[in-house]
């Protein structure tokens, strides 16, 4: 694709434990098992036994020291051991005194061949203070509190051991990039803690080495290899294997690494958690630096106790963490309980939902309001998030460290949401809690500018810049977060039956206070029976022995009387009509609705029909157009046009010409019918009162009426979840409008 | 022998019914009952109208709303004997509530007429009523 991606596979492949070098401050031969015949020697051991490379190789092993003071007997003597017992780890170191110098000799089997290494011994002085760190760092694995203060108390005694400038433990993530978590340095270097090197700086081949040889030393990283020669019919395909050398020459990309840090020795110490890398305790030196076998034994000594610790302190460390999910999570859950407030409880306490997971910030969808804590997206983009989210059909949750890869929106916002876990309250009412972790490069301190790559051109041959390496890491972990882990997740699902548990309970009090109000409406439906019934019946007798008074004796009366017992009979009428309304009102609000087409042409002309015969001698004209379809409760809609029209009707008396008119029509959506009449009208100052129970208008007091009608039309326009307007100006006609949902329209 | 039951447990109502029925003044016979046990024990020929021999009246207004026993219940348990199979029995009460209306007729009224609440009106109405069920009605006689 790009130059960048060729540099990085070409380091990948780089095949380095067959480089053919050593490093130049050792010597290496490599022998045959049985014949002990050198088949490879490091060009460099005439240094050591006076004699060239080329002519030791197909030589027996004696002829090496055969020119040293060293005894050749002792030697094979000691192979003889080894190769009897098959075991060379228990001999290694073995002091060798070759000319005026103490050399530790090193041997291992390895791929058929027996290979030997001689080394400087280095100083003897400092074993005996070896072995009290080790006993030390024992006391510290035992004692110490933390994971963090035990890979710092580490830090600071392999320092002590091997006598670097800087001792740094570096741990891989996930994705195989490193962060420097703990360091001891001298006081005048530049602290590393907290930075971050990519994953491409420690290549794969270069990871698996690592787990084989727990100890790495590069002792002058600007000296000159040595290179290994073979016997010359020695198959060029098969180079010696450096896997377990302790000499092995380093990779060139990684001495250009060194070379650009300003390293000029270093040293590797592997962690290893479950058989698997977990980090490394690196060692720098500015100046070249070596370290002896023993020293290098202490240190790798350190690192396996350290390896061995890691296991308990690790699953401790997120025994931790999830122990404090689990309480904040309880916390969370005794608010919810006592708050009953579901947001309230989830933000605005102590602990919040920010403390379950280590997200960046949380937002809470509820009751359709938007609320968050810490860092997340704008309240747009959270719902067209959850929007997505609902298409996922994430029933409960949802997790992910790599959002804008699944949705692509979310690159807008992956400074601060490239990580999601998300718990599902209620996807039909769009209910979510949504946890965000941002973008892992964002969280990110660079070890060097990733801006300032330097392309190292070497002989025409392009390589890996170690350097450049960053910006293809960004790439890796653009749009990544750090990945929920197990604890975060089970916390959160949990919480998400906390929730629930308490949303319900309060669903359940509304169905309870529901039922109470069902109750309610069911005594005053009964309190409304007995009004219509038990009232309406003394009020008959009344009206009736009073009719029986007049028909009877009504001729001893004199005319005052006469006109008493006409009022008396005018207010048991005017008494009836009033508890029919009222019935009538109470019925509208709570009988089901019964919803249907209605024949709206037919029953306009129903009402028409009982008006006309009920005004029969006045010149009234009722006007019906255009009648669209309505949907509603038949006898609801009845009611609501027999009012209305009765209003027209009513009002419209003192005109000579009365005229109404009732037409419908369709408006976005909607069914508008209007009743305009040229009655007298009113003011619409007053029209605040119209729809209320009981008023009536000032100029309406010569007509008769309950003041309920009107309340009654608001009532059924309200169950129908329709609007009522209107229009009027003394003498001049009144238009009332009503407005249905158009059953037609989707 | 009667032409027409009225069961009514107000006294008023039923005073004022026996007014009307002398101001008509049409050889129409009538019985009052006023309450629904004795009204089911008359239709179904128990209690004190055992072994009484006689035909069924011509026509039976019920009032619904009664102490007791409730007219819906008379109709309904009237219905399901032999003799009041078919009499023709007209609601007469002062709710016009759609539940009762539908109530009445699902119990097997012919009719249901709301009170009119007047003299002058109850008058008329019962005028009219006897036209029609006394004088036009065929009845099937039961006996």
């Amino acid at each position: 694709m790009n130059t960048r991606q060729v540099d990085l596979i070409s380091c990948e492949r780089e095949p380095i434990h067959i480089l053919g070098h050593v490093q130049s401050h050792g010597y290496l031969i490599a022998i045959q098992p049985g014949s002990y015949t050198i088949v490879h020697a490091s060009e460099n051991i005439a240094d050591l036994t006076g004699v060239e490379a080329s002519q030791l190789l197909g030589k027996p092993i004696q002829i090496v020291l055969e020119q040293t003071n060293a005894g050749t007997d002792s030697l094979v003597e000691l192979l003889n051991v080894g190769s009897r017992h098959n075991t060379w780890d228990t001999m290694n170191p073995y002091r060798q005194i070759i000319g005026n110098r103490t050399w530790n000799l090193i041997i291992h089997q390895h791929n058929g061949l027996i290979l030997l290494e001689w080394e400087p011994s280095g100083d003897q002085t400092d074993e005996l203070t070896n072995q009290q760190l080790v006993a030390q760092a024992l006391t510290e694995v035992q004692s110490s509190r933390t994971l963090t203060d035990l890979l710092q108390n580490t830090a600071q005694r392999v320092k002590t051991i091997i006598g670097f400038d800087r001792v740094m433990v570096y741990r891989f993530g996930a994705d195989w990039h490193g962060k420097v978590i703990a360091e001891a340095l001298e006081p005048h270097l530049e602290p590393f803690l907290g930075l971050h090197y990519p994953a491409s700086d420690i290549p794969k081949q270069a990871r698996e080495l690592y787990k084989v040889n727990l100890v790495r030393l590069i002792a002058d990283a600007e000296s000159q290899p040595s290179p290994i020669v073979s016997l010359p019919d020695w198959p060029a395909d098969k180079p010696l294997d450096l896997t377990h050398s302790v000499l092995r020459a380093v990779s060139p990309v990684h001495i250009e690494y060194l070379h650009n840090m300003g390293v000029q020795a270093s040293m590797s110490i592997s962690l290893l958690y479950r058989g698997e890398l977990w980090g490394l305790i690196s060692c720098h030196h500015y100046s070249p630096r070596f370290v002896s076998f023993p020293a290098r034994q202490t240190a790798k000594f350190v690192s396996q106790l350290l390896s061995a610790a890691l296991e308990f302190r690790k699953d401790e460390e997120d025994q931790t963490f999830r122990l404090q999910s689990l309480q904040n999570g309880q916390a969370l859950h005794e608010q919810l309980l006592e708050d009953g407030d579901v947001v309230r409880a989830l933000l605005k306490h102590p602990t919040t939902a920010l403390d379950v997971t280590k997200a960046g910030g949380v937002a809470v969808l509820f009751n359709g309001q938007f609320h968050q804590l810490g860092q997340t997206p704008d309240e747009s983009a959270t719902r067209a998030l959850t929007e997505w989210l609902r298409s996922t059909n994430a029933e409960t949750f949802f997790q992910t460290d790599r959002l804008p890869s699944l949705y692509s929106a979310a690159t807008s916002f992956r400074d601060v949401g490239a990580g999601l876990l998300a718990i599902a309250l209620s996807p039909d009412l769009d209910e979510y809690v949504l946890w965000f972790k941002p973008e892992q490069v964002q969280e990110v301190t660079w070890a060097g500018n990733p801006e300032k790559a330097v392309t190292v051109t070497d002989d025409g041959q392009h390589r890996l810049s170690p350097r450049k390496s960053f910006a293809a890491w960004t790439e890796t972990v653009r749009n990544t977060s750090t990945p929920w882990s197990e604890a975060e997740v089970s916390t959160v699902v949990k919480l998400r039956e906390d929730i629930l548990q308490v949303v319900t309970r309060q669903a359940n009090e509304i169905r309870l206070l529901n039922q109470r109000l069902q109750a309610a409406y069911e005594e005053l439906d009964a309190f409304s029976y007995t009004v219509s019934h038990d009232l309406r019946t003394p009020l008959s007798s009344i009206r009736c022995y009073s009719e029986i008074l007049v028909e009877e004796y009504g001729a001893d009366f004199n005319e005052d009387a006469q006109l008493l017992f006409k009022k008396i009979i005018d207010s048991t009428d005017r008494m009836r009509s009033l508890i029919r309304h009222i019935l009538y009102y109470s019925r509208m609000g709570r009988t089901e609705l019964n919803q249907q087409a209605v024949d709206i042409q037919t029953m306009l002309e129903g009402i028409r029909e009982e008006f006309l015969v009920a005004e029969k001698g006045r010149q009234l004209t009722i006007d019906i157009k255009d009648t669209p379809a309505l949907s509603g409760d038949p006898v609801m809609i009845g009611q609501l046009f027999t009012n209305l029209i009765g209003n027209a009707v009513k009002y419209t008396r003192l005109n000579p010409t009365a005229h109404i008119e009732v037409k419908g029509y369709q408006a976005n959506g909607e069914i508008v019918y209007s009743i305009v009449d040229n009655g007298i009208g009113f003011d619409m100052k007053h029209s605040g009162k119209i729809f209320d129970l009981f008023k009536r208008l000032e100029n309406a007091r010569q007509f008769e009426g309950s003041g309920v009608g009107m309340a009654i039309v608001k009532r059924i326009v309200n169950r129908h979840e329709g609007k009522i307007w209107f229009h009027s100006e003394p003498g001049r006609g009144t238009s009332f409008f009503v407005a249905f949902a158009d059953p037609t329209a989707q | 022998m009667t032409d027409v039951l009225y069961v009514e447990d107000d006294p008023n109502d039923a005073d004022i019914f026996s007014r009307l029925m002398r101001k008509l003044d049409r050889s129409i016979s009538f019985t009052i009952i006023d309450n629904g046990f004795e009204a089911l024990d008359y239709l179904t020929s128990q209690g004190k109208y055992l072994d009484q021999t006689r035909p069924m009246p011509k026509l039976v207004l019920m009032d619904l709303n009664m102490e007791g026993i409730s007219g819906f219940e008379v109709i309904q348990q009237a219905r399901q004997t032999e003799s009041a199979r078919f009499l023709p029995i007209v609601a007469f009460s002062t709710s016009d509530s759609p539940t009762d209306v539908r109530a009445a007729y699902e119990a097997g009224i012919n009719a249901y007429i709301v009170k009119p609440g007047g003299y002058q009106a109850t008058a008329s109405l019962l005028s009219r009523l006897y036209d029609f069920w006394l004088d036009n009605n065929l009845c099937l006689d039961s006996r």
